[in-house]
């Protein structure tokens, strides 16, 4: 499904980096192939912020940066639990903002 | 390199201002002009910094702009925007324009007109500094980056409640002594945290930091003079040295960083610049650090070396950070107080730092103070520029 949220693998060294990069942070390398990014992890951090940009119109959103099982780390939206600090979940995808008339889909995180 | 001098330093009040963007820098700029008392010396060149201009006052070329608001034709000009680090950045290309012997006298002018917008439209502005793709569209904005930062960070290091409204206070005390201050109000401890109508005053922003915590939206503009040493010599008064400058750079997103607690390139900018200066963090005498959230003032104060990782807490518990502590930090009142219009903000910080070097800072003046050091950090800490001055006799 082209709703996937992807991070890159270089072809040299085999690191992953999520957003993506023209060159391999780790080893300079140009070239990679996509890698889906998701998976369970736990909340290194959240917040729920009232500070929020145009095109949201409910009254706080609640972020959070999750470190994945496989070491990747991801911000996104987490939708439900009392969050705490190292709490586990699991990311699904969802429409993380509406402009105008597009729907964006991004990474969401639920209670695993 | 050529020796750089700071030879005068001029800003508006910050604040919500009625006056268009062009008069903010201008007003700023003849302030500083008037402070430097150039004679019939020309200007060489004109930076200016802004961030916003292009979306929030549907003007660019800020540089040439000013240059004809100023009648300092054929002056040299141009325009730089790095975020919220445009400040001093934009004093970065007027040092390395006199240290390189291309010009003798620049004028850097940091201007921002913010309160023309909405408050949401603002938010949205700061936020698209973020990573498009892997923080802006999930309505990632500074204060939300700010809350994630605060709740690991204070997690981490034992950092409570009260000492970011510790950091408040005192901001708030100084800028009620500076008349260029956006907000000259003290608050207590009492009102934004103990009582129970500390909930009402100080609602929550980006949990765990509430309003108290956040910088206001400001309007304003602040300036600056350099000078090679052959005019500083000539127009005599105060010398206030460029000692040196340090710039270094982070990951775009936050979640990338090995530990997203760690203001590495507060870190690495402030060595290099100290390096320069031939000076150690122990030789300041006074600093402005970018509060742009109470925590910020905290984690910089550790991460420029002032206190050791995970104490920068501590000092402040003991007074250290005060007006008359042992390293004054924010005089002026930081951007909690003294406001935040982002494209002056790193010029305003080096415009009081100036201003206590030359000992004319009056009810806030840091006594005897010699080396004073400024911390200007971009992004979410994705690019920061530390400057070193210091006064010479």
């Amino acid at each position: 499904m082209s709703d996937n949220v992807y991070g890159m693998k270089c072809n040299s060294c085999g690191t992953v980096s999520y957003p993506k990069h023209a060159v391999c942070p780790n080893c300079r390398n140009e070239t990679f192939i996509d890698v889906v990014i998701g998976g369970e992890g736990k909340v290194l951090t959240f917040t729920d912020v009232y500070a929020l940009a145009i095109e949201y119109e409910t009254r706080y959103l609640r972020l959070a940066i999750v470190e994945l099982d496989d070491g990747i780390r991801v911000t996104g939206q987490l939708l439900d639990g009392e969050p705490k600090l190292g709490m586990r979940v699991k990311t699904v995808l969802g429409t993380v903002r509406q402009s105008g008339e597009t729907a964006i889909q991004g990474l969401q995180f639920v209670s695993a | 390199m050529n020796p750089v001098y700071i030879a005068g330093a001029g800003m508006t009040r910050f604040g919500r201002s009625e006056w268009s963007l062009m008069q903010l820098a201008s007003v700023a700029s003849l302030a500083a002009l008037h402070h430097a008392n150039l004679g019939d010396i020309p200007v060489d060149g004109v930076v200016v910094a802004n961030m916003g201009a292009a979306r929030m006052n549907r003007q660019t070329a800020l540089g040439s702009a000013l240059v004809d608001q100023l009648a300092l034709y054929p002056a040299a000009a141009e325009s730089v925007e790095n975020g919220p680090a445009s400040g001093a950045s934009a004093f970065k290309v007027g040092v390395q324009a006199i240290a390189s012997g291309m010009a003798d006298v620049v004028l850097i002018t940091g201007v921002e007109r913010m309160r023309v917008v909405n408050g949401l439209e603002g938010t949205d502005f700061v936020s698209s500094l973020s990573h498009p793709e892997a923080e802006y569209i999930y309505g990632v904005t500074l204060p939300a980056l700010a809350g994630m930062f605060a709740r690991l960070f204070m997690d981490k290091f034992g950092v409570e409640r009260k000492h970011l409204a510790m950091v408040a206070i005192k901001n708030h005390a100084n800028a009620a002594k500076n008349p260029y201050a956006h907000i000259q109000q003290t608050v207590t401890m009492e009102g934004i945290l103990t009582l129970p109508e500390a909930a009402v005053n100080n609602p929550p922003i980006a949990e765990p930091l509430h309003m108290f915590d956040c910088c206001p939206v400001s309007d304003g503009g602040a300036s600056l003079v350099l000078v090679s040493e052959t005019v500083a010599a000539k127009i005599g008064g105060p010398k206030v040295r460029v000692a040196g400058i340090g710039q270094a750079t982070d990951t775009h997103t936050v979640h990338e960083r090995e530990d997203p607690t760690d203001l590495k390139s507060v870190r690495i900018a402030a060595g290099i610049a100290f390096d320069r200066a031939g000076l150690t963090p122990q030789d300041v005498d006074v600093a402005e650090l970018h509060d742009a959230f109470t925590i910020l003032e905290i984690a910089e104060s550790e991460a420029s070396g002032f206190f050791p990782r995970g104490e920068g807490h501590k000092a402040l518990e003991r007074g250290e950070t005060q007006l008359d502590g042992t390293l004054p930090i924010n005089p002026s009142g930081g951007l909690k107080a003294k406001g935040h219009p982002v494209g002056a903000t790193g010029v305003a910080q080096l415009v009081e730092l100036t201003w206590q070097l030359r000992g004319e800072c009056d009810a806030r003046q840091v006594k005897d103070a010699k080396v004073a050091y400024a911390c200007n950090f971009g992004g979410f800490g994705n690019n920061v520029v530390a400057s070193v001055l210091q006064r010479e006799a």
